[in-house]
């Protein structure tokens, strides 16, 4: 774990149409190269937080932010933006599968001949790392040209990761990754997740508390909209600042 | 009588006239399908196919020339209604989506799809044959596809509205803009829905006479010019059945047997590709 950041988030408000407040003075520091998990009860803005990250409430234009968000010294939110190169730096995968309509190999070569990637051998090469990166690669090697809606939804959860790797972002934002999966999917996903953070930052948003305290390095405990505290797993699990937290976490309400 | 047979008999009454109902339908499609079957049958030899018409009283004439002039009517028509319905029918799910404009235009579309041809007709007529003093087979191109349009409209707007939310928002966050959104990932979750969409506006227009009748008109003669009158079966149909002469008759019958078949068949596949669609 090392102590650079790789978000800084400040001040940070947001609101759906109108005069709904779903964050209120978000303040958090994501280290680089770690796991950051966002816990809290359904409904609290945990991912309404996340998808701040790579903007993807711009695509509802009542949507409204304020505050900043540094990504490598430069406001994420700032007026401009472009957000088709901020999207392939940050890398989102969603609680349920989204495979594409078509075959598992033009899944993960998708966002790189959106990156303007051509040559056939770079993308063979290219989606072979990605695929191995995401522990998929000696289950679908032979069948590349297949359907990604022939696979489990276990294997498509790990194909989705496959793509979003394959563009290579420095940042991933997982929302709810494993809460469709059964759980021998899910603990696949969730070794993928503790080896991945050797080369990227992670983020995930998790209902499972368990789950976040076996993977996560940071956890941020959010409630109606407001980061309550954020901490050291362990600490947070173990021994936490805030009596809210300790409820939690232990169980007593959410 | 007791409150169980009551009900027995009133279930039992129900079950008859649905049945009989169903059956009504049924019976009159199968006569027509059949009559149309035996009576087309007769006319249906190799030369009908391969001959223009001939002058009353001569016999081994065909309607060559309608089914050539029916085939480019009918895929000129497709070639202007297809592209519109379908980028109409991506403005209304994608870009104007949850918008009152896009539900007004959805409303107006099902209210064109239900107009009667014929005002259609009328309309091309004023606007494409008037002024120019002439029928074309471009005015009956245009009729259909007039037709087509809030069709196809519809059916992608219904197809593309059945692709994930979730699936559009995986693209965006890999860094892909709207077009390519639309073009790479929802056309090709929803390509089968609106190909059936589309051959089954194919069939709806094929069969129609009225527009055809102000706009096309007809030809007795070979012509492959969509700026003059052209022929086409369903106008040939009509002529040939109100004419005099049983040789007219019977190529009209065969016509028909022509022009259903055609029907039934596009029909029957877009449902399979429909069915096949939902299958997987």
């Amino acid at each position: 774990m090392t102590d650079r950041i790789a978000l800084e988030i400040k001040g940070l408000n947001f609101y759906y149409s109108g005069a709904s407040q779903a964050l209120k003075n978000i303040n958090l520091t994501v280290y680089e190269k770690s796991v950051t998990a966002l816990i809290g009860p359904s409904g609290c803005g945990k991912t309404t937080l996340l998808r701040c990250f790579n903007r993807m409430h711009d695509l509802y234009p009542e949507h409204r932010y304020e505050g900043e968000i540094l990504f490598n010294g430069q406001n994420l939110l700032a007026n401009g933006r472009d957000l088709i190169n901020l999207r392939s730096r940050i890398g989102m995968v969603f609680q349920k599968p989204t495979p594409f309509p078509m075959s598992i190999f033009d899944n993960i070569a998708y966002g790189l001949k959106l990156k303007g990637i051509r040559k056939k051998s770079e993308l063979e090469q290219r989606v072979e790392n990605a695929l191995k990166h995401a522990a998929l690669w000696d289950e679908v090697k032979d069948k590349l040209a297949d359907s990604a809606y022939d696979l489990s939804g276990g294997q498509q959860q790990r194909l989705v990761i496959a793509r979003a790797l394959a563009v290579e972002p420095e940042i991933l934002l997982f929302d709810e990754p494993t809460s469709a999966l059964d759980p021998i999917s899910t603990s696949k996903i969730e070794e993928l997740l503790t080896y991945l953070k050797n080369e990227i930052t992670i983020i995930i948003v998790t209902h499972n508390m368990q789950q976040a305290a076996r993977i996560s390095d940071w956890t941020g405990f959010v409630m109606l909209g407001e980061l309550i505290e954020f901490d050291a797993t362990e600490k947070i699990f173990t021994s936490p600042s805030k009596k809210l937290t300790e409820d939690y976490v232990t169980g007593r309400f959410g | 009588m007791t409150h169980e047979t009551k009900r027995k008999i009133e279930g039992f009454v129900a079950l008859f006239l649905s049945t009989l109902a169903a059956f009504m339908g049924l019976f009159w499609l199968i006569f027509i399908l059949g009559d149309v079957l035996i009576n087309g049958m007769g006319a249906l030899h190799l030369n009908f196919f391969l001959n223009d018409p001939t002058p009353a009283g001569v016999s081994g004439g065909g309607l060559r020339n309608a089914f050539v002039g029916q085939l480019m009517i009918t895929a000129f028509a497709t070639l202007i209604g297809v592209p519109i319905g379908v980028l109409g029918g991506t403005f209304l799910a994608e870009y104007a989506r949850g918008k009152k404009l896009s539900q007004i235009i959805s409303i107006l579309a099902d209210i064109m799809v239900s107009v009667p041809s014929i005002i259609v007709g009328t309309f091309i007529y004023a606007l494409m044959i008037k002024p120019f003093g002439h029928f074309s087979g471009w005015a009956g191109a245009a009729a259909l596809a007039i037709i087509m349009i809030p069709v196809v409209l519809r059916t992608t707007e219904d197809m593309l509205s059945l692709v994930p939310w979730t699936l559009r928002e995986a693209a965006f966050a890999l860094g892909a803009p709207y077009y390519k959104v639309i073009i790479q990932v929802v056309y090709r979750g929803a390509a089968t829905g609106i190909f059936t969409g589309v051959l089954l506006s194919i069939a709806r227009v094929a069969g129609e006479t009225a527009p055809l009748l102000f706009t096309s008109f007809n030809n007795n003669f070979f012509s492959m010019n969509m700026n003059g009158p052209m022929p086409s079966l369903t106008v040939s149909i009509f002529q040939y059945a109100m004419g005099p002469y049983d040789d007219w008759h019977a190529q009209a019958w065969a016509a028909s047997l022509v022009i259903t078949l055609f029907i039934l068949f596009i029909t029957i596949g877009g449902r399979l590709l429909l069915k096949w669609r939902y299958k997987r």
